[in-house]
């Protein structure tokens, strides 16, 4: 189920933002964008649009799970540094970040300062502007590409600097996750 | 005929609050005991009255012979039901109450005893002209000696304590280099384990199932055969899940089964409940293995198919009545299944885990049964078995039986320990265990960890409940510090319900 749903009374609908999270668990992750719609809690995530129902039950951190029609019965505890949900007695760690933070862990993933450094696309999306061009020297921290996803502007900077060897994509162009949008060369001190 | 009025427990977790059930039916007075750890366990709770034992151990509360015997008498108990482990075979115990004047709800020491020594338990089965695995007909004295034995019998073979039970001291062997491998460790094992290094010859049955016979024996010569139980799927000698009827017996067999159990009982003068253990082949040819001179875990299939209280008979045979049914056991009807719900972890081959129980729901519905000596907020204590719960299904057949126990294993909830919920559904759902092909390999044949591994729905639900939880809590994520030297330590939760000094809206 992608859309419509069963009538549904619309409740008191309360003014909400769309709220955005980056969850992964082993190795999957995937971001999630939650948001309320004439009283209607909907799920974006790859793609796909669900709609949700979370009760909390008297039980405290458990709750009744209504996804696309499917009942889940889902409890969600608090581990270190993660989330622990438990499904049917398999427990599952969750961690739930900003989605910012997956372009910082990519922008540090791809830094090497010995090997030099590889800037990625941290999602999919829009190369906005390019700072620099082969040959540059840039600093650490030093910004060297916008992209533009999650209706977003990040920017991408430079982790450790050096030389900018190679530009493998032009502005306006669409990258996908992880790809490579520029090499830097670490320069002898 | 001693009226037994008073009961007391020399047992805890699951079984003891069983036994309390039968007491309450038979409006007895039902005593527990308790260790230290065991203050708030089910058993105590339930019962009528309850007495310290001693401290966490097993040595110095549950195992404590002399201090279990005096606390009867103290309470003046008439009676001591054993459970299953701890004192429930062990000689001496029955002795010690017997010169108490206490009735032990068993059998009779020197019973327990005899059937203790596998080899005099053998010869007894042998006499009455029931099968047994070709093998030693007393201990084996050297390695030669087992040689010997091997030439006439054949290999595979499979050496085996005499004091033995669990799996200790036994050894398979292929073939003659194998055999002096394990000759030493086998007797090493055994020593270690029963104090009593002597070993014997059997040959190895290859696939071989695991089928037992529950009989009654009352105090005026009536035996009856309760149906059998088929108990192949194990894991290191524990059994994880029972049934019966058998998958592997058609009529004749199981009657042939049946009455053979009868004769090794006749033959050792057996008094109350036990079990009498068969090995089935894979031509469905049944050889006898041991006796068990108790009440087993696995017990209450047997109550589902017949409708027989076992507790309740046991203490009836104590007392000298004769058997609720007299000369005419209640025919079996419909099938039954229990698995043992157990404080493990699967995925960390299978090791033990305690904890506190944070979240229970027990499985309800037509035909089930579960035996459990939990609740929410218990404390799983370290010391003693990990067994939880045990969960049964009745159904008119097999096939219903197994549905329905699935059914119940869905719904039970059981939260705070590791526990083998998950590897019973798997179980219940394998081809081979459908079609009723067991055996005491199934577990090696065909279990693998990454059959547990959650599917790709529980992995979505997963995901998307930890973000509508993160909605739900105003679980915040604050922006690192510039130059954090790792990302990820630099995110925070921030929670906006707790933090103190903010003022909730």
């Amino acid at each position: 189920m992608t859309s419509g749903g069963p009538p549904r009374a619309a409740s008191g609908t309360r003014a909400e933002t769309a709220m955005r999270f980056w969850v992964t668990l082993e190795g999957r992750d995937t971001e999630v964008e939650l948001h309320v719609d004439q009283g209607r809690l909907w799920l974006e995530f790859e793609g796909r649009r669900l709609e949700a129902d979370f009760h909390r039950l008297p039980d405290g951190e458990v709750y009744s799970l209504l996804v696309g029609g499917r009942s889940h019965e889902v409890r969600v505890s608090a581990g270190d540094g993660a989330l622990e949900v438990t499904i049917e007695g398999a427990r599952f760690p969750v961690e739930v970040r900003h989605p910012l933070e997956k372009v910082l862990l990519s922008v540090k993933r791809a830094a090497d300062p010995s090997a030099g450094e590889t800037v990625t696309a941290p999602m999919p999306g829009l190369i906005v502007a390019l700072r620099v061009q082969p040959g540059d020297r840039v600093e650490a921290g030093q910004a060297v590409a916008v992209v533009e996803a999650m209706k977003m502007q990040n920017e991408l900077s430079a982790r450790y600097g050096g030389v900018v060897s190679e530009v493998l994509v032009a502005e306006r162009a669409s990258v996908a996750a992880g790809e490579v949008l520029l090499r830097i060369r670490p320069v002898a001190s | 005929m001693p009226r037994l009025a008073r009961v007391l427990i020399a047992n805890r977790g699951e079984i003891a609050v069983r036994i309390i059930r039968s007491l309450r039916a038979l409006d007895l007075t039902s005593i527990a005991i308790f260790s230290e750890p065991d203050r708030a366990a089910l058993h105590v709770l339930l019962a009528d009255e309850a007495y310290p034992i001693g401290p966490g151990p097993s040595r110095e509360s549950y195992l404590h012979l002399e201090r279990v015997i005096e606390t009867a008498l103290w309470v003046k108990a008439d009676a001591i039901h054993p459970g299953y482990g701890f004192f429930a075979e062990n000689p001496t115990f029955a002795r010690a109450c017997a010169e108490a004047g206490l009735t032990f709800i068993g059998p009779r020491a020197e019973t327990i005893a005899g059937l203790g020594d596998k080899l005099a338990a053998r010869a007894a089965a042998a006499r009455v002209g029931v099968p047994v695995i070709p093998g030693s007909e007393s201990a084996v004295e050297s390695l030669d000696a087992a040689r010997a034995v091997a030439r006439r019998i054949g290999f595979p073979l499979m050496l085996k304590a005499v004091a033995g039970g669990g799996g200790k001291g036994m050894r398979v062997a292929a073939d003659d280099a194998a055999l002096a491998t394990a000759w030493p460790l086998a007797s090493g094992e055994a020593r270690a384990a029963f104090g009593d290094d002597r070993l014997y010859v059997e040959r190895a049955i290859a696939r071989p199932r695991h089928v037992e016979a529950q009989i009654l024996a009352d105090a005026h010569g009536r035996v009856a055969f309760l149906g059998e139980r088929e108990c192949s799927v194990q894991r290191r000698h524990q059994k994880l899940l029972e049934e019966t009827p058998s998958p592997a017996l058609d009529a004749s067999t199981r009657a042939a089964l049946g009455e053979s159990a009868c004769r090794v009982a006749r033959e050792v003068g057996y008094l109350n409940a036990g079990t009498v253990e068969f090995i089935v082949d894979e031509d469905g040819r049944f050889y006898f293995l041991e006796v068990n001179t108790r009440l087993q875990v696995e017990h209450p299939v047997t109550e589902m198919v017949t409708g027989v209280d076992l507790v309740a008979e046991q203490i009836a045979i104590a007392s000298g009545a004769p058997l609720s049914f007299g000369d005419s056991p209640p025919a079996p009807r419909g099938a039954a299944m229990e698995a043992r719900i157990i404080a493990e972890d699967p995925l960390r081959d299978f090791m033990p885990s305690a904890g506190r129980i944070e979240r229970v729901r027990f499985p309800q519905g037509p035909g089930v049964r579960n035996d459990a000596g939990v609740y929410r907020g218990y404390e799983v204590p370290v010391f003693y078995d990990s067994l939880l719960s045990k969960l049964v299904a009745w159904g008119a057949d097999r096939e219903q039986a197994r549905h329905r126990l699935l059914g119940a294993l869905r719904e039970f909830v059981l939260e705070g320990v590791h526990q083998n919920i998950a590897f019973h559904r798997w179980l219940l759902t394998h081809p081979e265990f459908i079609a009723g092909r067991l055996s005491t390999r199934f577990i090696e044949e065909h279990f693998t960890a990454a059959a547990l591994d959650a599917g790709p729905e529980a992995t979505e639900v997963a995901l998307l409940a930890a973000a509508l939880h993160a909605r739900e809590e105003r679980l915040r994520v604050t922006l690192p510090q510039a130059n954090g030297s790792s990302v990820r330590s630099a995110w925070r939760w921030s929670d906006r319900r707790r933090q103190p000094g903010r003022v909730r809206r």
